[in-house]
């Protein structure tokens, strides 16, 4: 947001800086959140799952830095397509991907709010996570599970935060990524090195039953995890020689970031194994790690407390991230008057999107009502359907532009492109197939939000036919403060 | 419903690539056409706008710069002829769109016929250069069509019309005192020119010297 006044125009950020915002995003709440639940469908196939949704969506990152190499822009894609497609086209990328972000906030919380129990138990403040009961809420006199209630506090609090003050800068984000991956690194070191581990079963790799067609559905429901490099390009602007950074950023945070979970996976499902990872639900990693860490340490007594507050730290990191992102998609579209112009203005006071992040905000204390499985169905089918429409900007661009200037060129076009359209309507339809026998609830409340967007637009269309636009004044001005 | 706008400018070079940045620092969404490769990768560095490779005279290319979403485009090459031609082609393809054109030399105004606006970039330079050497004593405020001049002006102490009611002094024709001091309000018959003060003037460039001498000495 160049509209941005109180960043300063100097911060510029290296090369490392942009890898790891988009390093941040990918290891963020994802790998805490969905390993158990992709467990549970794919059984020790978990890692196969990850590892593929790595390459399938490698294809996208290929467009991505296209796209952000030539088209100087901090919008991430919704400014990308907005660039090259019509109105609608355009608007539907950016109701889309809108709603992903905030569905995926409603994800992180819900994976929050069980890893925190986890580490209040650690240190016995609570009792374990399932038999915490509900909280009664004396006014209206009904209960409300504990764990809905954080979550709902949690989005509250960065929502409100967000609200009056202007975002982390991308260098604080360095450091919260490097704390989340050396967490990492202590439970993946402790893991391997653990009796556990050394007697890990992973056979039957594929669960009985199922078999290997498990692996699609499960790659549906965890693809939110690897949307992290559209943040990279929402950030261009602060990054120094961005048609060289940007590219290169998007390739090693994707790479690192497959790395990191392919190793954890790895350890987790060696060490609980796949069904203890499944029964521990967003919890999965905590779980994993309160089982084989040591104990007895000094002030933190417990090591796995140590993992359970990365799970609490990068989930949180993650919240945060997403009601930025949202409110920024929200923002881009108010101000191309494809959403209320005020969604589009800065807060006169506080200097922030005030009224994008409070309307982001709505739908993702509503997502919060969700299951997670729900919530992680319903943002992975988003981000599908919009690095869908991502792949073909590229290919009409090319097209319709070819004499555009582009520093950054996907190699053996078209073939990526093409590649990762088909994938993702691949995993696009199998979630659908998925979640038509097992999640219907997700499915309607996907149309609904398509619905609503046709609605939006056809009602702000007819509010813009009414007052004329009017042509640029065609006089030159006198300006007495004309200096220059 | 946008404040902002779709700029196309024809010329990456000195002018092109400093106007394009000023755009696109105020929010505006640029596009600039330029055939040059090294300008090209310049210009891609410094990551403020899409750059088109090609002859910006060539109607393809101005297609695939996003003619139709543009408001205005601006012709900013070094060479008049080939700015008025990319105007031209323009607003052919483009009927609305409004063209500005940079020219050579200021018997190029007459250019105004063809396009919305001419920008004399020299001048502009000039009147800057001016403003510097001239400290914040005497100020040229901005050109007006024409030659007329807007001027921020300090009476200085001890000059003809230093201490002097308006009705007091006579301007030659041609002058007209704006402002009252450090301008404040519009000026009237009773404003006085205290020394010291500053005042915005506009003046026609042949009586501007005898207007510095009353209010400069």
């Amino acid at each position: 947001m160049s509209e941005n006044q109180t960043r300063s125009p100097e911060a510029e950020l290296g090369l490392l800086d942009a890898t790891m915002i988009g390093m941040g995003a990918m290891i963020g709440a994802g790998i805490f959140v969905l390993t158990g639940l992709a467990a549970e469908i794919a059984g020790p196939a978990a890692i196969l799952v990850f590892a593929l949704n790595g390459v399938v969506t490698a294809f996208t990152g290929l467009s991505y830095a296209e796209l952000a190499a030539s088209i100087p822009k901090s919008g991430g894609g919704y400014a990308f397509v907005r660039e090259i497609f019509a109105d609608l086209s355009s608007f539907i990328m950016g109701w889309m991907l809108w709603f992903a972000y905030m569905i995926a906030g409603g994800l992180y919380a819900l994976g929050f709010a069980p890893n925190f129990l986890e580490l209040l138990h650690v240190y016995g403040v609570v009792p374990p996570p399932d038999e915490v009961g509900a909280v009664v809420i004396p006014v209206v006199d009904v209960g409300v599970p504990l764990a809905l209630l954080l979550a709902f506090v949690a989005v509250l609090g960065l929502v409100a935060l967000n609200a009056v003050s202007t975002a982390a800068s991308g260098s604080a984000e360095t450091v919260f990524t490097i704390i989340k991956v050396s967490i990492l690194v202590v439970f993946v070191g402790f893991g391997l090195a653990s009796p556990m581990f050394s007697g890990a079963e992973f056979q039957p790799l594929f669960s009985e039953g199922a078999g290997a067609t498990a692996l699609l559905p499960a790659m549906g429901l965890t693809f939110i995890a690897f949307e992290g490099y559209d943040l990279i390009t929402t950030v261009t602007e602060e990054v120094e020689n961005p048609r060289e950074n940007i590219p290169k950023a998007i390739f090693v945070s994707l790479l690192a970031t497959v790395i990191v979970y392919l190793a954890v996976v790895t350890v987790a499902v060696g060490t609980l194994g796949a069904e203890g990872l499944a029964d521990a639900g967003e919890a999965g990693i905590a779980a994993a790690a309160t089982s084989f860490m040591p104990t007895g340490l000094p002030i933190i007594q417990n090591g796995g407390a140590i993992i359970v507050f990365g799970a609490v730290f990068s989930t949180l990191t993650a919240l945060n991230a997403v009601v930025i992102a949202s409110s920024r998609v929200a923002f881009s579209m108010g101000r191309e008057g494809q959403l209320l112009p005020s969604f589009g203005q800065i807060h006169h006071r506080y200097g922030t999107p005030f009224v994008a992040i409070l309307t982001s905000a709505v739908v993702m204390l509503g997502s919060v009502a969700l299951p997670t499985q729900s919530a992680g169905n319903m943002a992975s089918l988003f981000f599908l359907l919009s690095f869908i429409i991502v792949n073909v900007a590229v290919i009409r661009l090319r097209r319709e532009r070819p004499n555009m200037n582009r520093p950054y060129k996907m190699p053996y076009y078209p073939v990526p492109a093409l590649l990762g359209i088909a994938l993702n309507l691949l995993l696009a339809g199998v979630l659908v197939e998925y979640l038509m026998r097992t999640d219907p609830l997700a499915l309607v409340l996907s149309a609904a939000w398509i619905l609503l967007g046709g609605l939006v637009y056809v009602a702000l269309d007819r509010l813009k036919a009414q007052p004329d636009r009017g042509p640029i004044e065609s006089n030159t001005e006198i300006s007495l403060s004309g200096e220059d | 419903m946008t404040s902002n706008y779709d700029i196309l400018i024809a010329g990456g070079g000195r002018v092109g690539f400093q106007t394009a940045e000023r755009l696109a620092d105020l929010g505006h969404d640029v596009t600039i056409i330029e055939q040059d490769d090294r300008v090209v990768s310049e210009i891609a560095d410094e990551w403020i706008a899409t750059v088109i490779q090609g002859d910006a005279t060539n109607p393809d290319i101005i297609e695939q710069a996003g003619i139709e979403q543009a408001n205005v485009i601006a012709a900013l090459t070094g060479e008049t002829g080939l700015n008025l031609a990319v105007c031209l082609a323009a607003r052919e393809l483009s009927p609305e769109i409004r063209t500005v054109a940079r020219i050579d030399r200021v018997a190029g105004e007459s250019y105004t016929r063809l396009v919305d606006a001419v920008l004399f970039p020299e001048r502009a330079g000039a009147r800057v250069a001016a403003n510097e050497i001239l400290g914040s004593d005497v100020q040229t405020l901005a050109d007006v069509t024409g030659n007329l001049d807007i001027l921020l002006v300090r009476v200085a102490e001890g000059a003809p019309a230093a201490g002097k009611k308006l009705a007091d002094v006579r301007f030659p024709a041609g002058t007209l005192i704006v402002s009252d001091d450090d301008g404040n309000r519009i000026a009237r018959s009773d404003t006085t020119l205290t020394p010291g003060s500053r005042y915005v003037v506009a003046v026609e460039p042949d009586v501007a010297d005898e207007v510095m001498n009353l209010m400069r000495g």
